[in-house]
């Protein structure tokens, strides 16, 4: 433990106390169940080539440079003796692992490249036996939560994330990942790496389609021009946000076959996406979701287990998704087409029990300032 | 490294002729090396230890490749389309970056720095190699975490296009619609086919 919270500052290795304690605990010759899981060892410059460095080097040129000219960790070359022997240094602490252990960072590196699948990237320059986890192109992370909890039951390895299907973008955090202690036994390593492997990919990121969507806005009342329409601006500013676009828009009354016609029309017209506003309660005048059952879909679900978004429904003629939009959606920032619309853009199929298990962080709280998606909300 | 003379008639030649973009290169690339504590970068070992980033595609971006000795093809050169003269110069051993741009406004101050020349071009030429550094570019520390799948080195990621089986290296597939594509197949091509 103690050698454990010495390597987590970074400039421990300048302590020459804990240092020499260290060198004390090699020279005791302690049982083997009584050695430290870290040594660090004095050897002169010259033998030092090929040796990994225990501590950060300082350089400073007076106006010019001042800063590590070698960072813990950094394998010495043949090179960098004349430099070395310039700075002042004629013995330096090198970390002293036996062929079954492995730095810390080098462990990390490991440990992300067999967890970042495709879309995720990760440095090159861990800190302390941890790297992040960032996404190399917009759109919708996915995480294997199983797989991800096994990973982090295994000892001296964790991984933490954002949550599942969240829409990201380029550039954004994912996760973190760390190699706990300074060393890690390569044998106990290999073991959790074997975890994101088998599950590969854990993490990755599925890009965003950019699909030409119709939208069917439904309701008498908008029809008859009683009430002006203000789905179209909702419904085509989320497509937007994620590159899609809005194709065609067509108003209609609460007539179930016109509504029908329309979704044929749409689907014969090849649109990625069909949209429907309104008409999706159980009122006798609601009548949309039947209007889109005649037009002859493949697969239908009504209901979530989203509030706001119980009465929506979501159906797929082909590959064409067609999205139900209950009228809630007029009133809250954020519903359940926030949470399915990024799905769909990402290429899933989200079916009944996809959407009842929305149920668990499917609650807005209608906070008087909408933070979605930084909220509980479809998380 | 060579003095800034030497290094400007070599970069000159490599590019195929002297310009002001040349001077503003060298310079450049001069003024990142030493920030970064690099005094030859171009051989071994140092020439392992520089990575730097352009955000131009032009003639001092040439400049810079020649001083430094950093190429696309070592992975030691990379190119961010920013459309700005600009350079992030790297030192991995380190993790020291500073990012050098040229100042826009160091082209209306070319005339207080070579008076009397007619021509645009010497002028430039002229005045470049005599302003100050802190006239010439702003000078900027920042941090810059290489991802893993840019590093040089042998490439220790590889996917294949589950469309059309093309082998992409080094991260830059695409996940789309539940496949795993080259970024072709993924629809982001710079060419139509005929």
């Amino acid at each position: 433990m103690f050698l454990k919270q010495a390597s987590s500052l970074s400039a421990f290795v300048a302590d020459k106390n804990i240092l020499q304690t260290m060198g004390n605990y090699n020279e005791m010759q302690l049982k083997q169940n009584e050695l430290p899981e870290y040594v660090a060892k004095k050897i002169k410059v010259e033998d030092a080539v090929g040796t990994t460095l225990a501590h950060d080097i300082t350089e400073i040129r007076p106006g010019a440079f001042k800063g590590p000219s070698f960072r813990k960790g950094y394998t010495v070359k043949q090179g960098d003796l004349c430099h070395l022997m310039r700075l002042g240094k004629r013995h330096l602490y090198i970390l002293d692992l036996n062929e079954d252990q492995i730095h810390e960072d080098q462990a990390v590196l490991e440990m992300a490249t067999a967890l970042a699948g495709p879309g995720v990237t990760f440095g090159s320059s861990p800190r302390e036996g941890k790297l992040e986890l960032k996404a190399i192109y917009d759109g919708l992370f996915k995480v294997q939560v199983d797989p991800l909890v096994e990973f982090n039951l295994m000892p001296d390895v964790m991984c933490a994330t954002i949550h599942n299907a969240t829409p990201v973008i380029k550039g954004q955090t994912l996760g973190g990942t760390r190699a706990i202690p300074l060393v890690i036994e390569k044998e106990s390593l290999e073991q959790a790496l074997e975890i994101p492997r088998k599950a590969y990919p854990l993490l990755s990121v599925k890009s965003f389609q950019k699909v030409k969507a119709g939208l069917i806005i439904t309701g008498s009342e908008v029809y008859d021009g009683l009430i002006e329409d203000r789905f179209q601006d909702i419904v085509e500013k989320k497509l937007i946000s994620f590159g899609s676009e809005l194709a065609d828009v067509v108003i209609l009354p609460d007539d179930q076959a016109r509504i029908t016609a329309a979704v044929r029309d749409f689907l014969n017209r090849g649109l990625d996406m069909i949209v429907t506003t309104g008409g999706m309660s159980v009122d006798p005048d609601d009548v949309t979701r039947h209007g889109i059952r005649g037009a002859g879909v493949d697969e239908i679900y009504y209901g979530s287990g989203v509030l706001p978004g119980a009465m929506f429904q979501l159906a797929y003629k082909g590959s064409t998704p067609i999205v139900g939009i209950p009228a809630c959606a007029l009133y809250h920032e954020a519903t359940i087409f926030d949470l399915v619309l990024p799905r769909l853009l990402a290429g899933e199929r989200p079916d009944n029990v996809d959407l009842a298990k929305l149920a668990h962080g499917g609650l807005c709280l209608n906070c008087p300032t909408c933070r979605f998606p930084a909220c509980t909300f479809g998380k | 490294m060579e003095d800034f003379d030497t290094l400007l008639k070599g970069s000159a030649a490599a590019h195929g002729h002297l310009c002001p973009g040349q001077v503003i290169g060298v310079r450049m690339a001069m003024l990142g090396c030493d920030l970064i504590g690099l005094d030859n970068p171009s051989v071994l070992p140092q020439i392992k230890s520089l990575i730097v980033y352009v955000e131009i595609d032009r003639c001092a971006t040439d400049a810079i490749a020649y001083v430094t000795g950093v190429r696309l093809g070592r992975r030691s050169l990379k190119f961010v389309d920013n459309g700005i003269m600009a350079a992030t110069f790297v030192n991995l051993d380190i993790g020291r970056a500073f990012r050098v741009r040229s100042r826009e406004a160091s082209r209306k101050l070319v005339e207080n720095y070579a008076p009397g020349i007619e021509d645009k071009h010497r002028q430039q030429l002229e005045a470049y190699q005599k302003m100050p550094q802190d006239v010439l570019f702003e000078i900027t520390q920042v941090s810059v975490d290489v991802p893993l799948n840019d590093m040089p080195g042998p490439t220790g990621f590889k996917a294949e296009c589950q469309n059309c089986g093309v082998v992409v290296r080094d991260k830059k597939e695409v996940y789309k619609n539940g496949k795993v594509l080259c970024r072709i197949c993924a629809g982001d091509s710079y060419f139509s086919i005929q």
